[in-house]
């Protein structure tokens, strides 16, 4: 019996091979596109699972609440927290943390930067590092031990024997050897925490640093909290308010974080960091819409088997008629119908399984990750694809399983014509369902792409194009440094600040307006007098800084002090929220702004510039105030001659080598760190509309099979027409229509639904494109034409077939 | 064998109400060779199928074997149909995708036999109707004359003691009408029951018996003495 089906269902497939292909062509697609999806999803999902007893670690994460200003979220906790905790729960069984930093390293002669991650002594501990040299007992008991990862070890001692070899670290500032007494595996790709050396945590090497003092401002460590098995982490959570609340000292005043600020404690499970912690580097959201778009095709994929597995009934009626007659029972035919669905899954998902595996190292360049798939390492892998398969094939065979099923004999044995099956209308509403889904998709992707677009060529009110930043300069010698690379012909410009657009600044200042009223809180940086120039952020009213006395607010000397007086610069927002809808009428302004919580200045404004973006550009620009301030000179932005751009930076890179022996020349391209913030959008607008065409792509060969199931039904009606005088024309129109008909009723239920999410995504962006008709109505023209192409062929073929021949047919 | 007592069918569409059969009685014999003619539209296939379990009567008895059949399930007729009644069809009705002799074996799928009788059946049917040569070719690479004698095998290949014939001549030219017709006589001969339908006067003289049907009632019925 068995052999008999298979025999049915083989030499079924190859006398149509067209459908076949069709059919299976579409299911592996779909599937391999499912997979591809759930492979990514999936892969982002796992962060952080391969620690031992890592299910009942969490960190905890500060947020920094200010009254007139957006929380200021962290990854990090204060100092005193540690303590507070393991006396206050005794659900927490141990407590663990470490500064992550990096340090300059020395080997014979040469500099290399390496994250250094300063470390309580139980960390390795803590986190069960694997030590494939030495052990996590011992390894960080002295001061001057260090654990390197293999790699570092074969970077630095290549095929020698590590443990006991000296490294030579640049720690508060002066370089320093420490005895390697371990070597762990390399982190995994898969976590948040990227160490490559471990040392153990000394106070010493923070002199002046306010961070590690009983201070609740500065939250430096980033804290792992271990829980008892089975501890209620919930209820600690809820009582960490009330903990902050008790241990909090009240009305701390603060220099950069303002006058007033609460606070925030969040427990947030090793797994979760990579998705939801307060630094999340991948968003839920989008995976989730992810997965919804791999159900979408998946959905296609599968309507469109069960479309054409539809259009093919008329070909085995006869068969199906003929085993009923001679005895078959329905639930025999059942059997032979969901096998002969399943059969085709089956081939479908090797296919898919095929095509994922020759994607796959693509597909994960293109997200610049490594997706595997690893089916017989994975026996849950294996099972889930087990289940795929027998739940598309169930799903897609049961429709015409049934309907063979209750099909009477005599209906198909002595009449002449095939049967219809399931009837027109379900295959019309299959055909709608696949492409209001392709419409959908292909609405949302043309708008992701333009805001995308938008994002991009948007103006950031800045010349981001031939612009280093070089880190760490501020210091003293910092200014000679400046000064010599000036002296390069291919050195335009250098301008200096304590941050640089695309960052954002962490300083608020608050000021009292000329009409008196309400003090107004401003985004300050600190910068110096060239600035503006350097970034070529236009001025509207007033003049720019410059470096005399009047302009300074601090200078850089032993025990600085900010002036009592001094004049600032405004962007067109500052001067807005000041009061001045006219910029020019800011101008010479003068106003108390509260510098620290023991310093107010008389600040005047003496210039107002266009707004610019300094944080991401997904925000929307907020006031400014621009002073000079001296110390506070971490970021030296260099514009550069394009045309000369390698000796550009081999003059900073030679000049830095004599002002700063021993440190390592840190610096970044401005227009690469713009690019940057749109990576993750860039990225899901390519990975949206990839997959959008693919949907497109499935849904049509779906209806390419309809079409070709069309022509042969409707051979004998357009020959009766042809022979009542219709012309290739009237037939033509006759038969586009019948296609455009599910088209258009799709777009129909695809705008709304399609207008919902893209307006919804779109609300994220401050500075977003407006939604009109026109993308809608041209993306529903676009899938008719495609839908019209795919189609045409064949509704030519017929249209202008010989009606006698149509009709002899008979 | 059979018999049909008062036994109507009606087709009911939307508005229209089509009499196929009208307070129909007919008895059949073990063993008989019945013709059954009449005008197209005169129920003639409708009969057929109620007596061939593909269809119920709307009401009167049916009695199959001394079963009342008239209102089984059709599981149960399924039953009753695979182990007695084999069908020959004007259209022949081969699977195309399956050779001459897996299209045969079907017959002998659905009742649990073994393989090996099953094959050894088929062979044996084969060499009876003369197309075992063709065994291993598809339906579409034999004549109309020869598909219908594979039709007629699969037939008789699960012993059935009734064969109904709809028109089974119906797409043949005379020769190969002649070839099918002299079949279903020798298997009358070894006492298989035949109900044939036909539009041919000439292939119901080969009957015993003919029935005339015209709007849906039987109007004569012609006995004939064996040929």
């Amino acid at each position: 019996m068995f052999q008999n089906y298979l025999k049915t269902a083989v030499r079924n497939l190859l006398r149509q091979k067209l459908f076949s292909f069709i059919n299976i062509a579409g299911l592996a697609v779909g599937l391999a596109a499912f997979l591809l999806i759930l492979l990514f999803v999936r892969d982002e999902m796992s962060w952080d699972r391969h620690w031992g007893g890592g299910e009942n670690i969490y960190r905890v994460e500060t947020t920094i609440q200010f009254p007139v200003r957006e929380d200021r979220p962290t990854s990090n906790t204060a100092t005193p927290v540690k303590d507070l905790l393991l006396d206050t729960y005794p659900e927490i069984g141990d407590v663990t943390r470490y500064l992550a930093g990096s340090a300059t390293f020395q080997q014979s002669g040469d500099l290399f930067s390496e994250r250094v991650a300063f470390a309580e002594t139980n960390f390795l501990d803590f986190f069960g590092f694997r030590f494939l040299h030495g052990s996590a007992e011992t390894a960080l008991e002295d001061q001057n031990s260090i654990v390197i990862t293999q790699q570092i070890s074969e970077k630095y001692f290549q095929d020698e024997a590590p443990l006991g070899k000296t490294l030579s670290l640049r720690v508060a500032g002066e370089f320093r050897d420490f005895i390697v007494t371990g070597v762990i595996e390399n982190p995994v790709r898969t976590t948040h925490m990227r160490v490559d050396t471990i040392v153990p945590f000394n106070r010493e090497y923070f002199q002046g640093a306010r961070w590690f003092t009983d201070d609740w401002r500065f939250a430096i460590w980033l804290t792992y909290v271990r829980f008892a098995e089975g501890a209620n982490v919930a209820a600690v959570q809820a009582d960490l308010p009330a903990f902050i609340e008790r241990h909090m000292p009240k009305n701390a005043g603060g220099q950069e974080t303002g006058r007033e600020f609460s606070m925030k404690l969040n427990l947030v499970a090793l797994s979760d960091i990579h998705l939801y912690s307060n630094v999340a580097t991948a968003d839920a959201g989008t995976l989730y819409g992810f997965v919804g778009i791999a159900f979408l095709i998946l959905a296609i994929a599968v309507v469109n088997f069960l479309n054409l597995s539809m259009a093919r009934v008329a070909h085995r009626a006869r068969e199906v008629a003929m085993r009923k007659v001679v005895g078959a029972q329905r639930s025999q035919i059942i059997q032979q119908f969901l096998g002969e669905s399943l059969f085709l899954v089956v081939i479908s998902v090797i296919v898919a399984l095929v095509l994922v595996e020759i994607s796959l190292p693509h597909y994960s360049e293109f997200l610049t990750s490594v997706i595997e798939m690893n089916l017989l390492g994975e026996p849950s892998l294996m099972a889930a694809i087990v289940i795929l398969c027998v739940g598309v094939g169930l799903s897609a065979g049961s429709l015409h399983a049934i309907y063979f099923s209750m099909m009477r004999p005599r209906d198909v044995l002595y009449s002449n014509t095939s049967p219809d099956a399931g009837g027109s209308k379900l295959r019309l509403g299959l055909v709608v369902a696949q492409f209001s889904i392709s419409v959908a998709l292909m609405t949302i992707a043309f708008f992701v792409n333009e805001q995308t677009e938008y994002s991009r060529t948007m103006d950031l009110g800045f010349n981001d194009q031939n612009l280093i930043v070089v880190a760490g300069t501020n210091n003293t010698n910092s200014e000679e440094f400046k000064n010599r690379i000036l002296q390069s012909p291919f050195i335009n410009a250098v301008g200096r600040s304590s941050d640089v657009p695309t960052e954002g600044s962490e300083d608020r200042l608050t000021i009292r307006p000329v009409s008196a009223g309400e003090t107004v809180t401003l985004d300050a940086l600190p910068t110096g007098p060239d600035f503006f120039r350097v970034y070529q952020i236009p001025l509207i009213a007033g003049r720019y800084l410059n470096d005399s006395e009047q302009d300074t607010l601090r200078r850089r000397e032993q025990n600085a002090q900010y002036q009592a007086a001094a004049n600032i610069v405004v962007n067109e927002s500052g001067a807005r929220l000041l009061g001045f809808d006219n910029p020019a009428d800011a101008v010479n302004q003068v106003m108390r702004a509260d510098i620290t919580s023991e310093r107010v200045a008389e600040t005047r404004i003496v210039g107002v510039v266009k707004d610019f973006h300094f944080d991401s550009a997904r925000d929307v620009i907020r006031p400014g105030i621009y002073y000079i301030d001296y110390m506070r000179h971490s970021d030296m932005s260099v514009r550069i001659d394009g045309n000369n751009r390698d000796a550009a930076i081999g003059v900073i890179e030679q000049v830095w080598r004599e002002l700063f022996p021993g440190r390592v020349l840190n610096y970044r391209d401005m227009s690469e760190l713009v690019e940057r913030q749109y990576q993750a959008d860039t990225r899901l607008a390519d990975m949206l509309t990839a997959f959008t065409i693919l949907a497109i792509s499935i849904s049509c060969l779906g209806l390419y099979g309809l079409a070709a199931f069309t022509v042969e039904r409707r051979t004998r009606e357009i020959g009766i027409r042809k022979v009542l005088g219709a012309d290739l024309l009237d037939v033509l129109m006759l038969l586009l229509w019948q296609f455009a008909k599910p088209i258009l009723i799709a777009n129909l239920i695809a705008w709304p639904v399609a207008f919902f999410f893209i307006n919804d995504w779109l609300d994220g962006f401050a500075y977003r494109i407006d939604l009109n008709l026109v993308p809608f109505v041209m993306t529903g023209l676009l899938a008719l034409v495609i839908g019209w192409f795919t189609v045409a062929g064949h509704a030519f073929l017929i249209a202008r077939a010989n009606p006698v021949r149509a009709l002899r047919y008979e | 064998m059979l018999k049909l007592h008062n036994l109507s069918k009606v087709y009911q569409t939307d508005e229209v109400e089509t009499v196929a059969l009208d307070n129909v009685n007919i008895e059949i014999e073990s063993g008989e060779f019945v013709a059954i003619m009449g005008p197209s539209g005169c129920g003639k296939s409708t009969l057929l199928n109620i007596v061939g379990m593909l269809d119920s009567p709307s009401s009167g008895d049916y009695i199959f074997m001394d079963e009342n059949v008239a209102g089984y399930p059709e599981s149960k007729l399924s039953n009753i149909r695979k182990q007695n009644i084999g069908f020959i069809f004007q259209s022949f009705n081969l699977i195309d995708e399956l050779t001459v002799e897996e299209n045969i074996e079907l017959a002998l799928l659905y009742h649990n036999i073994p393989a090996s009788e099953r094959r050894e059946r088929v062979a044996r049917v084969m060499d009876k109707v003369g197309i075992a040569h063709r065994a291993k070719h598809m339906p579409s690479q034999l004549s109309g004359g020869q598909q219908q004698r594979v039709a007629v095998a699969r037939a008789v290949v699960g012993d059935q003691a009734m064969i109904l014939a709809d028109e089974p001549t119906g797409n043949l030219d005379s020769a190969h009408g002649q070839e099918v017709m002299e079949m279903l006589q020798s298997l009358n001969a070894e006492g298989t029951t035949i109900v044939m339908v036909t539009h041919s006067p000439a292939h119901a003289d080969y009957a015993r018996r003919t029935i005339n049907l015209f709007d849906g009632h039987v109007v004569t019925e012609n006995l004939r003495a064996a040929v």
